[in-house]
């Protein structure tokens, strides 16, 4: 058998593995998967939202907290990191008409949302303390819908179900269809108490919880996956609450996206770097499941798409020469002969494979609707198409470009 | 909680092995079911070169006919030029054993014998037929050899198809490790290829079209 058959069969394999693990959790907790617990009790409340030169949205998320139906949000602590536009005057403007709203700025720009967000938590004196992106915005009973799996003494956090505000150009109509999946599978991971994010949109934590892992990594760049973890090494549970809603914009240009995947990826690799000794060792779901599933799933992109491009490189070079010899020889460039359709056993695989990737995806579309789903513009098959065939993609290009910085030590926010 | 993770990993696992057993084993059946195929081919096809072989050792004892001998040879020679595309579809199709590569190497001593038949015919029946015999690597690792067959190819499909009956095409891959082969090649003092003979008389290393290759043909 040929190296690159062996390859494919290996990449069939984990991939239908996971697959299955994913559809077989659907299939077992699917009665339970909208469930969010009831509060025993009103959980006093602050929310810290870092802001850097947010004039556009942070309006926008101060009024989406205000208009919050959860009783016991004491204050809304919006932390100003040294702007350079108009942001710390609406912030303050806010903090004038409202009580609840406190308007703070950091002594210096600290180059990072975790410092900001670290500045803001040493105002917070609640039970719990929660984190909102200065240009997201969470529904009006999102807390409500969180707070309740507080009632488990173990669980540290709690983050929400994250939507797309904008969904006018493709590139955000694609990210639209790649946050409802992540949503989807966080809440497949928190059945194996596997979460390992609390995104910045909208994550909630015990403050104990939060004070016991020492607060955000300001040195990493995603300081959320990095809390997700830290908090798992230390036995608290994370949970997922799908009715939770936020809307948070998401970038609308590749140059951004690029930008803000780098940044996410190179978080990874800082946080896989900083918690590898927990591999396979005692730390519960951390070292065995979610970092193997973590690392596995970058290694499988990165040696797919380099074999990707070794087969994709021969052929065109190949195709090339003989166009090129052809012409020369007055021969034809295709002819009938040249068109093989007998199928192989890794195109049946390869097919399977994308139904089922496919099916999921539809899955965690269907599954991952929000209330204000009618007011956008529904997912098109186009948009679908390209989200399966190139957008999934360009994650392991990005990759490599990460991990070229990386190692580089090109760490910037 | 603990022991329903557990059972998820546990069955998401069960599930993989039995639809990737299913998969090999349906794979694999159907990999075998064209080598079926092919192997019944060439039992026919080893059939005729026999019959063809009696009726040449019948020629040497008796008076024969030549236009019998040249025409059951270049019907064979035909035949199994057309199998050899089908065997090229199959193995690029079969991943899963080595078998339709066995069976390309089979196909090759048949032609080499095919070949040296031609030539034994040649020299009994003059003015017959021409012969090209058109010897490449197989799966060459080189690209640019690999192109140079490819094109290589289709000019001599273009001149079978321009001269139908009056050329005899036999194309045999040369690293099959065939001692015949091997001993014709070295009477011939070919070392590069592709190469191609015509006649047992001329050999092509660089070819350019069609038509430079009709030049050399009678």
């Amino acid at each position: 058998m040929e190296f690159l058959t062996i390859v494919f069969l290996v990449y069939s394999f984990i991939a239908f593995y996971f697959l299955f693990m994913f559809l077989l959790l659907y299939v077992h907790n699917k009665e339970h998967f909208f469930d969010y617990p009831k509060p025993e009790r009103q959980y006093s409340l602050s929310i810290v939202i870092p802001c850097y030169n947010e004039e556009e949205h942070i309006e926008q998320t101060i009024q989406s907290l205000l208009n919050s139906e959860y009783k016991r949000l004491k204050k809304i602590i919006v932390v100003d990191d040294c702007s350079t536009d108009n942001s710390f005057e609406i912030i303050q403007k806010f903090a004038k008409r409202y009580p609840r709203v406190m308007a703070v700025q950091t002594p210096k720009n600290t180059g990072n949302a975790a410092g900001a967000k670290n500045y803001g938590a040493k105002f917070v004196e609640t039970e719990l303390i929660g984190f909102t992106d200065a240009d997201s915005y969470p529904d009006k009973d999102a807390i409500d819908k969180v707070v309740g799996f507080f009632n488990e003494p173990n669980v540290g956090a709690v983050t929400s179900s994250i939507f797309v505000k904008k969904r006018d150009k493709f590139i955000e109509r694609l990210q639209t269809v790649e946050y409802k999946v992540i949503t989807f599978t966080r809440k497949f991971l928190e059945f194996l108490d596997a979460v390992h994010v609390t995104p910045g949109p909208l994550a909630i934590y015990r403050k104990t919880a939060f004070e016991d892992v020492g607060r955000f990594d300001e040195k990493n760049l995603t300081e959320d996956i990095d809390i997700t973890w830290h908090l798992q090494v230390k036995r608290w549970k994370v949970k997922m609450s799908i009715p939770s809603y936020v809307y948070t914009v998401v970038p609308d240009t590749i140059k951004d996206w690029i930008k803000q995947r780098n940044r996410w990826n190179i978080g990874g690799l800082q946080t896989i770097n900083k918690y590898k000794k927990y591999f396979f060792r005692k730390s519960g779901m951390l070292g065995n499941f979610i970092m193997p599933f973590f690392v596995l799933s970058w290694i499988t992109g990165l040696v797919g798409i380099s074999i990707l491009f070794y087969r994709l490189s021969r052929r065109f070079i190949f195709e090339f020469l003989s166009a090129k010899y052809s012409v020369g020889a007055q021969a034809a460039l295709l002819t009938l002969r040249d068109i093989n359709l007998t199928p192989n056993v890794l195109i049946f695989f390869g097919i399977a494979l994308f139904a089922m990737g496919l099916s999921f995806t539809l899955i965690a579309l269907v599954n991952a609707r929000d209330k204000k789903e009618k007011r956008y513009k529904q997912t098109g098959v186009l948009t679908l198409a390209f989200y399966t065939i190139f957008y999934l993609l360009a994650y392991p290009l990005l990759l490599v470009f990460s991990i070229y910085k990386f190692l580089k030590r090109e760490i910037s926010w | 909680m603990l022991s329903n993770k557990k059972r998820v990993f546990w069955e998401a696992l069960l599930l993989t092995l039995v639809v990737f057993i299913l998969g090999m084993l349906l794979g694999t059946a159907f990999e075998g079911a064209k080598m079926e195929k092919v192997n019944q081919y060439y039992v026919k096809s080893e059939i005729s070169l026999m019959d063809i072989l009696a009726l040449n050792y019948l020629a040497e004892t008796q008076e024969s006919d030549c236009k019998v001998l040249v025409e059951s040879n270049l019907a064979l020679a035909d035949k199994v030029y057309e199998e050899a595309y089908l065997l090229e579809k199959y193995e690029e199709s079969g991943k899963l054993s080595e078998n339709l590569k066995l069976a390309h190497q089979k196909y090759d001593i048949l032609r080499t014998f095919l070949w040296i038949n031609q030539m034994k015919i040649s020299d009994k029946c003059k003015g017959g037929i021409d012969s090209v015999v058109y010897l490449y690597e197989f799966e060459p690792d080189d690209l640019v050899k690999k192109a140079t067959q490819g094109v290589w190819s289709k000019i001599l499909f273009d001149l079978k198809q321009e001269k139908g009956n009056g050329v005899i095409l036999i194309p045999i891959a040369i690293n099959n490790e065939l001692a015949s082969l091997d001993a014709l090649l070295d009477k011939f003092e070919i070392s590069d290829f592709p190469a191609i003979i015509i006649n047992e008389k001329e050999i092509i290393t660089e070819l350019s079209s069609v038509e430079d290759l009709k030049n050399y043909l009678g």
